[in-house]
């Protein structure tokens, strides 16, 4: 469905001096910068699939979907998504796919909702039948009958975005971008929207790719995630298969009666360890320790711990998945191209 | 046959549209009314200033009272025209690329232009749209206009054409946004020349008359039309002249719009 | 006195920053108003050659040129913003914040406005007025900068500008009535536009609506200052306009605190 292949796109700066005297020089003379927000990426969407696209602020996770919608071209690569090319013929491409900017709307502010979905279906050219059966359904899912009435800028930020999936999805588009859907939503919300995304890649075999911060959506909704970071792509598959590639992690937490012998407790010593390995946090009241379980054991850490100090309470726990993600961002590794 | 079709989409769209803007309009009663007050006292008083200098003269520049309202009620008939279809253009400049709202009209399956455009429908611009009509009514019975099928052909001719010099104008300059982030400040610029157009281009000095002639060409939104009605000049250079400015402002101005389009930089990460 | 210069010193040096960095905007905006100046000016040329008079209703050709710059310059640096804060404030609620902080609404404002003003001044204050001398100089030919007129101005100036912020502050309360200020607001403009004399002098005006006119508190906006600089007023015209203005500056400055009382109390009775 979704092919992208060496994909690249670099912006070009003005770099601008300070002063009324650096303007009119820049002016004249402008000094170009080239910042490559998207280095070299690519990856390949089955039909129905929900892909994930995860990766610190500033990775270029938005300059990637902006491309594959058609907003921007790149500068160099390929993209195709059901057999189009995006920046090529656009009015076409983008009756195929829906596309969902969670920090903007594209309803009319000041107008009743419904009053967008109507403006919608004349520029989609949707049928009268079509749209009838399609609102059905959308306000089943993403239950818009309370507020379909009121005027868009009264709606609540959960409304607004049940509203503009709405809005994205009238034309049954083949692909769904989403970019940052649940942000700044609470629990629940958070839970209807995922659910909602869920159904409607089931209705249809709806491809969706979304990309996300919360990774309670990855390891709900997600069949794959593509985690980039630095305009590269670090790492390219399954939820299972992240948490085994990098997640060796155990976190070993305790409470120690005496502190001064637990202050003696040596780990990289004891088991010839590096940094990499292990890390220790300490609260003054709980020792948290995180450790590769491929270097030592879970029952060797525990029966050392316990050989210096008593504990009041012990627990060792796997890493989850935001723990192994932080990990990821923070040690930048390679690319796994 | 393809392009009937297309045409009579753009125009269902666009009804569509204005249907929301009127029912948008309807939220906020009390601000319209007062604008559109606001917008017809501004011409009252620029009409009560005419007055007062005519009052001490008899002709300006060997043109009436009448004369001169003649041509100010025709400048304001293409500048309403263009200000109730093409406002949006102004947004371009300010803020709409600037904020990187620019995106949401590249996911509509229809020309960005059009998306843009067809957006708003700015219903003050009835305001002058009154005045003009009424400035004419005025002066027309007082300035010997032959009222024949081939002058009111002309004059709706003239009109069309010299609405999309305003467009055209409005359109190059605001695109520069697409390269600048903002550009709302020149369009200004450029837009107030249009006042020019109000008064015989007699009265300015040779350079200024070039400039509005041939440069910034707003003399062909008003003043060589409408003196073309008044009995001077020709059909070829003061009608013919608008059509070609018009028709050579909007295809630059299309040119730049999707040269921008195409270097567009969305904001943000 | 002092303390107060301490407190909202920040707000003129946020507000200088602020205008400085939109500096290129600004000159491309005046630059299209100043077009504006030049259609009067040739309209006004065209009346005196097309009259064959040497004066209109008392202003010659010069006064008339001068009159136009003038006016447009006292417009711009006398301009206030005021009430479209004080719009937008009541707008989006956030003029319940104001009550929560130990400094006065309305002097963080002009204290901000009075940075930024002083940005406007520095761009097109001395180039317009060196173009209205020379061309002064070069029409006459002789030197007709008064040093009296132009100190008197300057205080007229500032005073014009004070009764400018203080009646939008005013006018912007009625935000809490209208829903929407653009209406309202265009419509203020063209209204104190006019009467101010910025269209045509006052002296235009038929007898009875001139003296009138000259009695509103627009007048002191734009007229007077220009007048003054003219050199059109004598020596007891002047002391009168001044303490006119300096009537309707504590006039307005009162209003604005009684209003505000009164939001205050109906903010903290209803709950905003």
């Amino acid at each position: 469905m979704i092919y992208v292949e060496n994909l690249r796109k670099e912006f070009k700066k003005v770099v601008k001096e300070p002063g009324l005297k650096g303007s009119i020089k820049s002016f004249f003379k402008p000094k170009n910068e080239i910042i490559t927000a998207v280095d070299d990426i690519s990856f390949h969407v089955p039909k129905g699939e929900i892909l994930g696209f995860i990766g610190p602020n500033g990775a270029g996770k938005s300059t990637v979907i902006k491309m594959l919608t058609g907003i921007l071209t790149p500068t160099s690569g390929k993209c195709e998504i059901g057999g189009q090319i995006p920046y090529k013929n656009r009015k076409n491409y983008v009756k195929e796919i829906g596309v969902v900017f969670g920090q903007r709307t594209q309803l009319w502010w000041d107008l009743a909702l419904r009053e967008t979905y109507t403006v919608l279906k004349e520029i989609y050219e949707v049928d009268d039948e079509q749209y009838k059966k399609r609102m059905a359904f959308l306000n089943e899912v993403l239950e818009l009958d309370s507020f379909i009435t009121s005027p868009v800028r009264t709606l609540s930020l959960g409304q607004r975005m049940r509203a503009d999936i709405a809005a994205s999805l009238l034309h049954s588009p083949k692909v769904l971008f989403l970019d940052e859907p649940t942000i700044g939503l609470d629990v629940v919300v958070k839970d209807n929207i995922r659910n909602a995304i869920k159904a409607i890649n089931e209705e249809q075999q709806t491809t969706v790719i979304l990309t996300t911060h919360d990774l309670q959506d990855v390891e709900n909704l997600c069949d794959r995630i593509v985690m980039i970071d630095k305009g590269n792509k670090v790492f390219d598959g399954g939820i299972g298969e992240l948490k085994s590639k990098y997640g060796q992690q155990r976190e070993l937490k305790f409470v120690p009666t005496d502190f001064k012998a637990a202050e003696s407790l040596d780990y990289k010593r004891e088991f010839n360890l590096t940094d990499d390995d292990i890390i220790i946090e300490n609260d003054g009241h709980i020792i948290s320790v995180t450790f590769n379980s491929d270097k030592v054991s879970v029952e060797k850490m525990l029966s050392y711990t316990l050989s210096v100090t008593h504990v009041n309470d012990i627990n060792v726990s796997d890493a989850d998945i935001e723990e192994i993600i932080k990990d990821i961002y923070k040690s930048g590794v390679s690319p796994s191209a | 046959m393809k392009l009937l079709k297309k045409t009579h989409r753009m125009f269902k769209l666009h009804r569509i549209f204005i249907k929301q803007d009127l029912k948008r309009l309807m939220e906020y009663k009390i601000d319209f009314l007062t604008g559109a007050v606001g917008m017809l006292l501004a011409q009252a008083i620029n009409l009560f200033f005419l007055s007062i200098i005519f009052s001490q003269i008899p002709s300006l520049d060997g043109y009436t009272f009448e004369q001169i309202i003649f041509i100010y009620g025709f400048s304001l008939l293409p500048k309403a025209i263009d200000h109730l279809f093409f406002d949006n253009l102004w947004s371009i400049g300010y803020f709409i690329i600037r904020k990187g709202d620019f995106d949401k009209y590249l996911t509509r399956p229809v020309s960005t232009l059009f998306a843009v455009t067809v957006e708003k429908f700015q219903v003050d611009a009835f305001g002058e749209l009154v005045v003009g009509i009424a400035f004419l009514c005025v002066s027309i019975p007082k300035v010997n206009l032959d009222v024949n099928l081939i002058n009111i052909l002309l004059f709706i001719t003239a009109v069309f054409f010299a609405t999309f010099i305003f467009t055209g104008i409005k359109l190059i300059t605001s695109s520069i946004a697409f390269w600048t982030k903002r550009s709302g400040h020149i369009t200004h610029m450029f837009y107030m020349v249009n006042d020019f157009a109000k008064y015989p281009t007699t009265i300015y000095n040779r350079v200024l008359s070039f400039i509005i002639t041939f440069i910034i060409p707003f003399a062909f939104t008003a003043f060589f039309p409408a003196s073309y009605f008044l009995g001077n000049g020709n059909a070829l250079f003061n009608i013919g002249g608008t059509a070609v400015m018009a028709i050579v402002l909007m295809a630059v101005g299309i040119f730049v719009w999707n040269k921008g389009v195409s270097s567009y930089e969305s904001a943000g990460s | 006195m002092r303390k107060i210069l301490r407190i909202y010193k920040p707000f003129t040096h946020a507000g200088f920053l602020l205008a400085a960095q939109y500096r290129v905007n600004f000159i491309f905006f005046v630059f299209g108003d100043i077009i504006r100046c030049f259609i009067s000016y040739f309209l006004w040329h065209a009346v005196f050659t097309s009259g064959g008079n040497n004066t209109f209703m008392g202003f010659s050709e010069v006064d008339m040129t001068v009159y136009i710059f003038i006016s447009f310059l006292t417009g711009i640096v006398a301009y206030s913003d005021g009430s479209y804060i004080v719009g937008e404030e009541i707008r989006d609620g956030n003029i319940a914040m104001r009550l929560i902080k130990p400094i006065r609404f309305d002097l963080a404002f002009l204290f901000q406005e009075l940075g930024e003003r002083t940005v406007t001044a520095m761009i097109i204050f001395v180039p317009m007025m060196a173009g209205v001398e020379i061309y002064k100089f070069v029409v006459t030919g002789a030197v007709g900068f008064n040093i009296w007129c132009f100190l008197l101005y300057l205080v007229s100036l500032i005073l014009s500008y004070l009764i400018n912020f203080y009646f939008n502050v005013c006018y912007g309360y009625s935000a809490f009535v209208l829903k929407n200020l653009w209406g309202s607001n265009l419509l203020k403009e063209c209204i104190v536009n006019f009467l101010s004399g910025g269209i045509v002098p006052l002296a235009f005006m038929p007898a009875g609506l001139g003296f009138v006119l000259n009695l509103l508190p627009f007048a002191s906006l734009t007229y007077i200052p220009v007048m003054i600089y003219l050199g059109m007023y004598d020596v007891p015209t002047i002391l009168m306009s001044l303490g006119l203005q300096v009537f309707w500056l504590v006039f307005f400055i009162f209003l604005q605190r009684i209003i505000w009382n009164a939001c205050v109390r109906r903010m903290s009775v209803q709950g905003g």
